[in-house]
């Protein structure tokens, strides 16, 4: 003890005259990280509550724990500091003691007289935690007749402005404002044409079109798609060669639901609905079984805990902003979530697996089919695992599923009975067409092989084939009979089973007799053969003789069962279970139903992220109780309401927003008054009130759609099967159609802090050198740099002019004078440059797709437009 | 302003008066900024108070797929006295009611590896005392052995995975179930950042681990960001880093004239956005990249380097040129500053090559024979450069051998105990710490977990791994580690 206070008193004397100790911003999250988890709402050991000033300094059972005449004789420092374990809070295993450095924060706000703000809310009970009440629209604070005010959003905005006393930037210029728009809401830069159109009268109403114009455009999809595909951990399969370890192949049909359905603005109420229950909501329809690509994605071949871990840990943290996978262990440490109701939520999955369903014209399911969830396992028990170790779960309390209680609505489970083709999927009439057809063209095929010979002389092989394409065909369509009649359990079922029994040991019978007639005929060209070797001929005339014994013997057996006759064939397709547990539907139900306080609030957080680029609410996947009531929280409330009102259509809250003046704020701060700008960086430096629009980097997808969109190379097909992720850089599709998964993704996307495919709620944005390398030298920049240089040339002769287009096509402004000028001297200068290539020093290696022009001049200008490609302003969304 | 070093988690990496000073300094690369912080200010996040750090760089070993602690660093001569018994039939039965056996866990039960092996499996090899400390080390290690007295080994590790997913666990201190988190290359230089700004400051070298056992995520940063992933350098490739030159026809005075317009436009932007900081950092990942593009190169030619150094490293030799050409440009990148250089030894692609099931003896004695000679080369370099006392050498493998033998001639996997080593750094040479029973079966005396290796490398880096935390997410207690405070100078 005595050498950490005596570093405090060093630290002191050298440090704190020159920083002072901000309650909220220090000692509060420095309770809560420390003792929040036994000192707070949920748990108050002897008596003590830490989550608030003024609980703080009501101390505990035994007193105040606070002496600010001699803060180091506090009891909550003594507590800190004590050498002797049995008393160190937190205690051991609770956590890391406290730093020097969070020490000297807690000795000096004591010593400064331990103050809060007075209003400082203190909740009674978990359930008064702002994120567990029912969000409502409360009045909007304005209501003047200013149009700039029609708009709830800045309603809100400007009061809270006006209450701090901050001054917002002008609206952003016209040019910043489109690419912005267009950037967040397709994802692609404007190209000039785009760019005239809106700059001929860039007023409200035309933005309000505008708007309406690129929500209706498909590449919206693909952008929030994408965004979406974040969230809810969009991942292509995984696995070592062939073997599938992680999601599933085919996913990608998920993928296409997901931009369709963002396309058509489907409820997002419906997605989640069919994400975790499709399968029970429209068992027979293919199109909604895509959703349950969500679950399906959780697969995990070599553990079953895994899979339904994930899945129980990342339903909650997606939809519902609840880090229900802390309660896996032990009671959750921050939340009111018991562990039992961990498990009570693993049970709602418990039973569901996955399969792979068939498609039209698609038999072979490994090369084309969709994966999808469904209940496997109806009586499937669910166990606490005693402190989460999967060695010893409590087989004597089965547990029933059931949702966390604190969020209060109402869950109730019902059964569904499932249609035909959802339990016996070879029922979808596709599949015996298909399946009779393909029988049918090999029964022409072995026919047409026999005919092409003359009568009687064709060989006995190919008359045997014959026999037995047509047995199979006769079998497999008895079997199909038969297989149906008992399903619909006919009074002819037991009839078609001995029929199709003894169609199917026919058939077994001249497959054999085939055999037979072609290991005869192997042993023949094995006496025949030319091979010189005595001993490797007899070796094979050997081996081929063995063979044919063994199907002699098979011969034989399926001769002898041709006599037999019993209901024992083999039905056409795998049968699933008749009926869903309904538990899924009941969790969908419970999540979207329009009470539940947090699935509303959690899905506006996530749009508004990802249109400012800072979220309402902190931490996007934990609105528990260590989330504190957000700076904007009327706003969230009144959108989240708005949201449910409006059949949860994401469109209406994306105009509501893109037409809201804060949306179009600048965030330049070339036109605000110093004085002002000043005052405002005092109050809200970070921006919390939003008096600016702040800069962001574009998102990995946008940086490279941009570089291709610009140059005119983009290829806009829409959907398909995952694309090999190795071809990002020659291949022209969008980024999110490339493979996303553990191991297998693009290491320009990577780079440029792609998805995490295992989790990624808020991207990264990092500015690392190996983003600057990736721009300046791969392939795929300098091909789009040529072939853009290339386009604008065909048209412009004048470098002025060229220098223009390249600005507007790239960055979509114009470029200044004095960068104009620049450019133009740097055009001169490098043709000079390149004029006299003998002397220059060849530095590339890779390979690229486009020769540079072999004129100086054209040259530069490609060295030009590939300079405005890596300009930060390219990947940059003003 | 909303612009981040990177994920929201991380903006606690700069204190609030800290930020605009990291920013300047380019965010990315840089955690620069926060190793100069950290030099200068003893109250940042995760340094030890009071304590001059005793090493700069690391340089991290790793034998793909369990190299034998018994024929390697931990001699024992009971197992050749009870060659062919089984376990109970020794006088140490005990062992396999041990409470330990329970720290085992597996991922997916694997009806081929991963057991007790019952029948005692003698010792491949000799041993002998080396050096004037007398430590024992196989006869594998001639060359090694000859730096017997710079070694600390460690004879008392244990793990839980008993399959290759322990390849992932030694480095993120979490069983493959958990999941993916960061690794100790990227904690190393999340907390310190880099001493060059023209090279990656967490380097990879060797053909990674596989997708079985944790694949790319054994030296990525996960949570902490793309900044702090170990970037792979290809030694003998045109190619060292991706991106790392321009497509062929490029010149380099032609390339130098596009940055330089660069600069010249981003500086303009830059009057035109005082405050953009993220602008500002755009600039230096610029100029960063360009120096990159010629440092990286220059650190993989090898051509530079005497013809004796070479052939020290054993680049004349077929079997240890490979390994040879990592030790030496892991020597070359610790001396121009790269912070954390991890090599992987024994890749094939799938559990690595010292898995040695059968054929043990054939196999490690190879494998032993390609990085024997490398090894010491590098530690005697790094000595006579005066490098070894600021850099901290380590040798590790995910787990260790099973006493019993496996298809009559192998050793199936053993989380309970087994070796690594540590070299330099200021860690105490020609010691061994810890020990295993008398079959060598589980680690008795000063038991580590992985992390313990971890928290003493940080600890030596001047870093304390309690502190090594970034808002939102958690980290176990066991993910932190306990320094080693025994085998420090």
């Amino acid at each position: 003890m005595s050498r950490i206070l005596l570093l405090i008193v060093v630290v002191f004397s050298s440090c704190f005259r020159s920083f002072a100790v901000d309650y909220l911003t220090e000692v509060k999250p420095l309770l809560e990280e420390k003792c929040g988890a036994c000192h707070g709402v949920l748990k108050q050991e002897s008596g003590l509550r830490l989550d608030a000033g003024s609980l703080v300094r009501l101390g505990s059972e035994d007193g105040s724990i606070l002496d600010v005449a001699h803060p180091l004789q506090s009891r909550l420092i003594k507590r800190v500091t004590t050498t002797d374990l049995s008393q160190r809070m937190p205690p051991e295993g609770q956590g890391a003691s406290l730093n020097d450095r969070q020490i000297n924060i807690l000795v000096k706000w004591i010593e400064l007289g331990a103050t809060s703000p007075v209003d400082e809310s203190v909740i009674t009970s978990p359930k008064q935690h702002w994120s567990y009440q029912r969000p409502v629209k409360r009045p909007l604070p304005i209501t003047e007749s200013n149009p700039a005010l029609h708009n709830p959003i800045d309603a809100w905005m400007l009061a809270k402005r006006r209450e701090t006393g901050l001054v917002s930037t002008p609206q952003a210029d016209p040019e910043t404002l489109l690419r912005r728009v267009y950037l967040d809401v397709i994802g692609l830069p404007p190209t000039i044409e785009q760019q005239d159109q809106w700059l001929e009268q860039p007023d409200p109403k035309n933005w309000s079109k505008l708007v309406d114009k690129l929500l209706d455009d498909p590449a919206y999809g693909e952008k929030w798609g994408r965004h979406w595909m974040d969230v809810w951990r969009y991942s292509d399969w995984d696995g070592y060669k062939e073997e599938v370890r992680g999601s599933q192949p085919h996913i990608w049909h998920w993928r296409d639901w997901i931009v369709q359905s963002l396309n058509e603005d489907k409820g997002y109420d419906e997605m989640v609905a069919e994400m975790l229950a499709g399968d029970e909501i429209a068992p027979e329809d293919i199109n909604t079984l895509r959703a349950t690509g969500f679950l399906v994605r959780n697969f995990h071949k070599s553990n079953r805990d895994i899979w339904l871990d994930a899945t129980v840990e990342h339903t909650a943290k997606a939809f519902l902003g609840m880090t229900i996978a802390c309660a896996r262990c032990h009671d959750h440490k921050y939340d009111p979530i018991s562990q039992q109701e961990y498990y009570s939520l693993r049970a709602v999955f418990e039973p569901h697996s996955v399969r792979t369903e068939r498609l039209p014209d698609h038999p072979d399911t490994s090369k084309q089919g969709l994966p999808r969830a469904y209940d496997a396992d109806l009586a499937a028990k669910t166990y606490l695992y005693v402190r989460g170790n999967e060695k010893n779960p409590d087989k004597n309390r089965p547990l029933e599923p059931n949702v966390p209680s604190i969020v209060g609505t109402t869950f109730q489970v019902d059964s569904i009975l499932l249609p035909t083709v959802a339990s016996h999927p070879f029922m979808r009439e596709h599949i015996q067409a298909e399946n009779v057809a393909r029988l049918r063209e090999e029964l022409k095929q072995a026919s047409a092989a026999v005919t092409s010979h003359t009568e009687g002389h064709s060989p006995p092989i190919a008359r045997q084939s014959l026999a037995v394409a047509k047995a199979n065909l006769k079998s497999a369509e008895l079997r199909w009979s038969a297989t149906k009649a008992r399903l619909l359990s006919e009074s002819n079922a037991s009839e078609l089973a001995v029929q199709a029994a003894n169609a199917e040991r026919s058939l077994q019978f001249q497959q054999s007799l085939l055999s037979v007639l072609k290991h005869r005929a192997a042993v023949t060209a094995a006496k025949e053969s030319a091979q010189t070797d005595e001993a490797k001929k007899k070796q094979a005339i050997d081996a081929a003789e063995k063979q044919l014994a063994e199907s002699d013997k098979q011969l034989v057996e399926a001769s002898v069962k041709l006599v037999e006759s019993d209901t024992n064939f083999t039905p056409v397709g795998d049968s699933y279970p008749t009926t869903s547990t309904g538990r899924r539907t009941a969790l969908a139900k419970w999540i979207v139903h329009p009470d539940n306080p947090l699935t509303a609030r959690v899905a506006i957080n996530h749009l508004w992220l990802r249109i400012f680029g800072e979220p309402l609410v902190e931490n996007v996947f934990d609105f528990g109780l260590r989330s504190s009531q957000p700076v904007q929280h009327e706003l969230l409330d009144w959108l989240a309401v708005e949201f449910v009102d409006n059949q949860w259509s994401m469109k209406h809250i994306h105009r509501l927003i893109l037409n809201s003046r804060t949306y179009q704020l600048s965030s330049s701060l070339e036109h605000i008054e110093t004085a002002v700008l000043q005052r405002n960086l005092s109050i809200d430096s970070t921006n919390h009130y939003y008096w600016r629009a702040n800069v962001r980097r574009l998102e990995a997808e946008g940086v490279r759609d941009s570089l291709l969109s610009v140059a005119g190379s983009l290829d806009r097909a829409m959907g398909g099967a995952d694309i090999d992720y190795q071809d990002g850089e020659t291949n022209n599709r969008r980024s999110l159609y490339f493979r996303h998964a553990y191991e297998k993704q693009m290491q320009l996307l990577v780079t440029f802090d792609a998805a995490n495919p295992t989790d990624c709620y808020r991207r990264s944005e990092s500015i690392i050198p190996q983003q600057s390398l990736a721009m300046a030298n791969s392939p795929l920049a300098m091909d789009q740099a040529r072939i853009l240089s290339q386009r604008i040339g065909k048209e412009i002769i004048d470098d002025n002019a060229f220098v223009n287009a390249a600005f507007r096509s790239i960055l979509c402004r114009r470029a200044s004078d004095i960068e104009l000028s620049t450019c133009l001297h740097f055009l001169k200068k490098q043709t000079n440059l390149l004029n006299d290539k003998s002397v220059l020093l060849s530095a590339g290696v890779a390979k690229a797709t486009v020769e540079p022009a072999a004129e100086s001049a054209l040259r530069a200008r490609e060295n030009l437009i590939h300079v405005l490609m890596n300009h930060n302003d390219f990947v940059t969304v003003r | 302003m909303s612009i981040k070093t990177t994920s929201d988690q991380n903006k606690t990496i700069c204190d609030q008066h800290r930020r605009g000073f990291l920013q300047d300094l380019g965010l990315g690369f840089g955690s620069i900024a926060l190793s100069s912080l950290l030099r200068t200010d003893a109250s940042a996040r995760s340094a030890v108070p009071g304590f001059a750090p005793r090493a700069k760089n690391v340089i991290w070993l790793f034998m793909i797929g369990g190299a034998s602690h018994m024929e390697t660093f931990d001699p024992k001569p009971m197992l050749t006295k009870f060659a062919g018994k089984t376990i109970d039939e020794t006088p140490h039965g005990g062992v396999l009611k041990s409470p330990y056996l329970a720290n085992e866990r597996v991922v997916a039960f694997d009806p081929n590896n991963g057991f007790i092996r019952n029948e005692i499996y003698p010792l491949q090899i000799g041993y002998g005392h080396r050096g004037e400390s007398g430590i024992e080390i196989s006869d594998w290690f001639p060359h090694l052995s000859q730096c017997a007295d710079d070694l600390c080994l460690i004879r008392s590790m244990w793990t839980e995975d008993s399959n290759h997913g322990a390849q992932l666990q030694f480095h993120t201190g979490r069983h493959r179930v958990d999941g993916f988190f960061p690794t100790i290359g990227s904690w190393a230089t999340y907390g310190l950042g880099s001493l060059n700004e023209n090279l990656p400051q967490f380097v990879v070298m060797g053909t990674p681990v596989a997708d079985c056992c944790g694949g790319q995520e054994c030296h990525r940063a996960n949570y902490l960001g793309p900044q702090f992933d170990g970037v792979p350098l290809d030694v003998d490739s045109d190619t060292p880093l991706p991106y790392a030159a321009p497509p062929a026809g490029v010149f380099q005075e032609e390339q130098a004239g596009e940055f330089e317009l660069l600069r010249q436009l981003h500086q303009l932007s830059s009057n035109q956005f005082p405050d953009d900081e993220s602008l500002r950092a755009r600039i230096r990942s610029y100029e960063l990249a360009f120096r990159m593009q010629t440092a990286v190169p220059e650190v993989v030619r090898l051509n530079d380097e005497s013809e004796l150094t070479r052939r020290q490293y054993g680049l004349d030799q077929n079997e240890t040129k490979v390994f040879g050409q990592q030790m030496l440009t892991a020597r070359r990148l610790v001396e121009r500053g790269v912070r954390f250089v991890q090599v992987y030894h024994g890749s094939n692609g799938g559990a690595g090559h010292w898995d040695s099931h059968s054929g043990l003896k054939a196999n490690h004695s190879k494998l032993c024979r390609q990085t024997d000679q490398p090894i010491a080369a590098l530690l005697m370099d790094l000595k006579q450069r005066g490098l070894l006392d600021e850099t901290l050498v380590v040798w590790a493998t995910e787990f260790g051998r099973t006493p019993g033998a496996q298809s009559s001639d192998g050793r199936d996997h053993h989380p309970y105990g087994f070796s690594v080593w540590m070299a330099g750094g200021g860690v105490r040479g020609g010691i061994a710490h810890g020990a295993t029973d008398e079959l060598g079966f589980h680690a008795v005396e000063n038991r580590h977990y992985v992390t313990d290796i971890h928290a003493t490398l940080l600890y030596q880096l001047g870093l304390n791994s309690q502190e090594l935390v970034v808002e939102g997410r958690q980290r176990l207690e066991k993910d932190f580690g306990h320094v080693i405070h025994d085998i420090l100078c």
